[in-house]
């Protein structure tokens, strides 16, 4: 057996389909491609693929990861070869590299870029100053639905670095980095604070949001 | 046109389940429309989840598509979040393929599979700038219709330009060719009209007329144009083995209904149940060969990487080699993890036996229509199986493991007494019996019965009988919710509203279609989604068409009444038909048509339709 890392992108045009129908796009992609995946043990054996934590439905990516355990002897260049010919039009892996089978994926995301554009609905004046007191204060709270109810969280806990990368009329294009691992707050709940603070100013569903890099350690 | 384009891209975001709409999957199509000298969209009036788990969509998108001067794009009935967006913002109705508007097609053409879906056809139209009578659309597309519904035209028959009856696969390349034709000679829409008019298959309504009697009844409907036929033949597929089936299949990123691999491996039953419709309309029985099934299935998994075939059917367990059939697949498939699913399972202990093996690669439910509870009635719908077969399969499916069962029932058939609908109560108790004799106790099983209501259907020996009236079905459901009452058994009974208005439509005439309009302008869609139906808002609508309901779908026909689908021919004639409702009422059955032939008629319909006849041996007995 042998694990292979892989990462790929999803362009505009997938960019709606969910983390679960992006698992079975894979897995159907291996199908095509006749290739051989490991399988889980047990009961219910599926197939040994994993992924990093799910992107918002919405988003576009240019730098995912995905994990896959091979039964077979292919080498990381041709099976980026064969995949990409099965992949559906938007999606495409662009990296594909052999890693040690105990090494886990999820140890190894550490932090995720991210490029989030939205409309103004109404004037907002001195956005960059404003952007800059946001992100000083002590504590960005923020109210995060989980399994177990309603939570208050702090964002600055998660927020690397946030600024402005244009500022137009009507809309603000914003460089986001935070930390990344399952149920950390994502980009749209800093979004949704930072609106809050600005007094309502976004068209909070005309966003389009990019994630430009994964910071992988 | 961007401009369109970046209109509809930003509702995406603001929908549930936006790739309902966003198209793109693997094997879909792009083209350049400019590239093509026809247009044609595939309007399924339903969600996106259902309308892509459909055969018929899949073979003739794909069959079009394959044509260098045709674009086939897909549209779905928008579920309702996305209909109040596009009307708040007035975005027409666009496919999914390029997102352009329904009106801007040269085709528009709807798959009709249940009467209840006919609101979705109007309200699609007005959602796509179309307007919803045929008569005003001077300029606009061709609104066209086939499908199983559309055997009974009369309904839609001021909403639709032209129907097709029967199988697709060769007319609808007729149709595109004369259009192709009409189109280059820049023809008037009636000039196309007239041309289509004499392709075989094709109805054109308003070249008919319905004339009515004093009691409501049909006087007559006929030709009020030369030339057009007196009776429209349906047509049927003659060489089945190599007519077109897809080598590929669009896959959805979503789920979907039947999200598998579809693959049809005969047309046609012979079985002759009296209350189904599909038995009588697809004959003949044509097969694939196995080897031709065989290749098709290697083509399929290569290009959608599915983890599933199905293998499709009226009646698969029928298929005259199923057993090797499956055998190689399952050799073939079995270390890709590739499983094959079968629709409907026949009672008797061979088919157990066969899934029993399927079940090996891929875990399968288990669903057996015994449809009525006593030996009586299931004679007079000739469902050829006893209660021993029944109580056979079911206790060969719990010595295999099986723990969940589903038992499917109609309640409200022709003569159907009390007695009847408790046998289905009778029958449940005692294959829970069953149960406990195999495993010592009833712990973990769990008995699923369902009941639909009877429908009477155009082109069945019952299309003479009525509907129990809704405060019947009412009583017999809530007698079997009493009798069914167990910790291993759950019941489930379908809306009584729903089939009513099934029953109105599905024999209804022209007025009924007025009625349909009516009820689509004061509201109603999606009637066949228990959360939809508003069944006052049709109460209005048949009052204020002047249409009494009652009069279609209560009652009992006499066998010399004009039906409004008498203008149809299916090939299965009205003497086979009347002899079979006959028989019904003497209780007599009338055997698999496999054995030998019982006249029905589609033999002798057309030059070269042939039967297909099985080597004798492989004929399940009953
Ligand atoms: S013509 Fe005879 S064999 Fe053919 S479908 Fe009809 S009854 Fe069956």
């Amino acid at each position: 057996m042998k694990r292979l890392r892989n990462k790929y992108t999803k362009d505009e045009r997938v960019r709606f389909i969910s983390h679960l129908d992006l698992l079975r796009v894979f897995q159907r992609a291996l199908r095509r491609a006749d290739i051989k995946v490991a399988f889980s043990q047990g009961f219910n054996p599926h197939p040994k693929i994993s992924f990093g934590p799910a992107l918002v439905v919405g988003a576009t990516t240019e730098a995912d990861y995905m994990d896959v355990d091979l039964e077979e002897e292919i080498s990381a260049e041709e099976f980026k070869k064969r995949m990409n010919k099965v992949l559906p039009p938007g999606i495409k892996i662009v990296e594909s590299y052999e890693v040690d089978v105990n090494d886990p994926l999820s140890k190894r995301i550490k932090a995720a870029e991210y490029i989030l554009k939205v409309n103004f609905k109404k004037n907002c004046k001195d956005v960059e100053n404003k952007l800059e007191e946001f992100i000083k204060r002590d504590a960005i709270e923020l109210e995060k639905e989980t399994k177990s109810g309603k939570k208050m969280i702090d964002l600055k806990f998660y927020l690397l670095d946030l600024k402005a990368l244009e500022i137009k009329e009507g809309y603000l294009k914003l460089y986001i980095k935070l930390k990344l691992e399952e149920g950390v707050p994502n980009p749209l709940n800093l979004l949704k604070a930072l609106n809050e603070y600005l007094g309502d100013v976004f068209e909070m569903d005309s966003y389009k949001l990019h994630r430009k890099n994964i910071i992988l350690e | 046109m961007e401009d369109l384009k970046d209109k509809i891209d930003a509702l995406f975001i603001k929908v549930n389940k936006p790739t309902r709409y966003t198209g793109g999957e693997l094997n879909s199509y792009i083209k350049n429309p400019e590239d093509v000298k026809m247009r044609f969209a595939f309007a399924f009036p339903d969600i996106y989840e259902v309308g892509m788990s459909h055969l018929g969509l899949r073979i003739l998108y794909h069959l079009l598509n394959k044509r260098e001067d045709v674009y086939c794009e897909r549209v779905f009935a928008p579920w309702v979040d996305m209909e109040k967006l596009i009307r708040e913002k007035n975005i027409p109705l666009f496919s999914l393929e390029t997102k352009t508007p329904l009106h801007k097609f040269d085709f528009v053409g709807f798959t009709l599979q249940y009467e209840l879906s006919y609101t979705n056809v109007i309200n699609m139209l007005d959602l796509g700038g179309i307007p919803i009578l045929s008569r005003e659309r001077e300029g606009l597309p061709f609104v066209i219709a086939g499908g199983p519904c559309a055997y009974n035209p009369s309904p839609l028959s001021e909403v639709i330009d032209f129907f097709v009856m029967g199988e697709g696969e060769e007319v609808i390349n007729e149709v595109m060719d004369a259009y192709v034709d009409w189109k280059e000679k820049k023809g008037e829409r009636e000039e196309f009209l007239e041309i289509v008019s004499q392709i075989k298959g094709v109805y054109v309504p308003k070249y008919y007329i319905e004339e009515y009697n004093k009691d409501g009844t049909i006087k007559d409907i006929r030709p009020i144009k030369k030339g057009v036929p007196e009776k429209v033949k349906k047509r049927i597929v003659k060489d089945f083995e190599n007519v077109y089936h897809p080598e590929e299949q669009i896959v959805p990123f979503m789920d979907i209904v039947h999200d598998r691999i579809m693959l049809e491996v005969f047309r046609g039953c012979t079985r002759g149940c009296r209350f189904c419709q599909a038995g009588m309309i697809y004959r003949p029985l044509r097969e694939k060969s196995k080897e031709k099934i065989l290749e098709l299935t290697d083509k399929l998994v290569k290009s959608t990487g599915y983890e599933e075939i199905s293998l499709a059917s009226l009646s698969t367990f029928d298929y005259s080699q199923i057993e090797d059939l499956i055998k190689e697949l399952i050799e073939k498939y079995k270390d890709k993890g590739v499983g094959i699913s079968i629709p409907s399972t026949r009672v008797d202990a061979l088919s157990i036996n066969l899934l029993k093996e399927i079940q090996k690669v891929r875990k399968t439910g288990l669903t057996l229509a015994p449809e009525a509870g006593t030996q009586r009635l299931r004679d007079v719908i000739n469902k050829g199986i006893t209660e021993e077969d029944i109580l056979e399969a079911t206790k060969e499916a719990f010595s295999a493991g099986w723990n969940n069962i589903k038992l499917y029932f109609m309640i409200g058939l022709p003569t159907e007494t009390i007695e009847d609908v408790e046998g289905i109560a009778d029958l449940a108790y005692k294959i829970v019996d069953n149960y406990k004799k195999v495993r010592g106790n009833v712990k973990n099983l769990k008995l699923t019965i369902s009941t639909s209501t009877f429908v009477p259907k155009p082109f069945t020996p019952f299309q003479w009988a009525r509907q129990d009236s809704i405060k019947e079905i009412i009583e017999k459901q809530d007698l079997l919710k009493k009798k069914l009452r167990s910790k291993v058994l759950k019941y489930n009974w379908h809306n009584p509203y729903m089939s009513f208005l099934e029953a109105v439509i599905s024999r209804g005439d022209r007025k009924v279609g007025r009625a349909i309009i009516k009820a689509w302008e004061k509201g109603c869609k999606f009637d066949g989604w228990e959360e939809y139906l508003n069944y006052e808002k049709w109460e209005e609508a048949f009052k204020e068409a002047g249409v009494n309901p009652y009069f279609y779908a209560n009652r009992e026909r006499s066998l010399e009444e004009v039906f409004p689908w008498d203008v149809i021919d299916v090939g299965v004639n009205k003497r086979f038909l009347i002899r079979e409702y006959k028989k019904s009422q003497e209780r007599r059955i009338t055997p698999d048509c496999r054995l030998y032939c019982t006249g029905c008629g589609v033999k002798d319909f057309d030059e070269g339709v042939v039967c297909f006849e099985a080597p004798k041996k492989q004929i399940y007995k009953r």
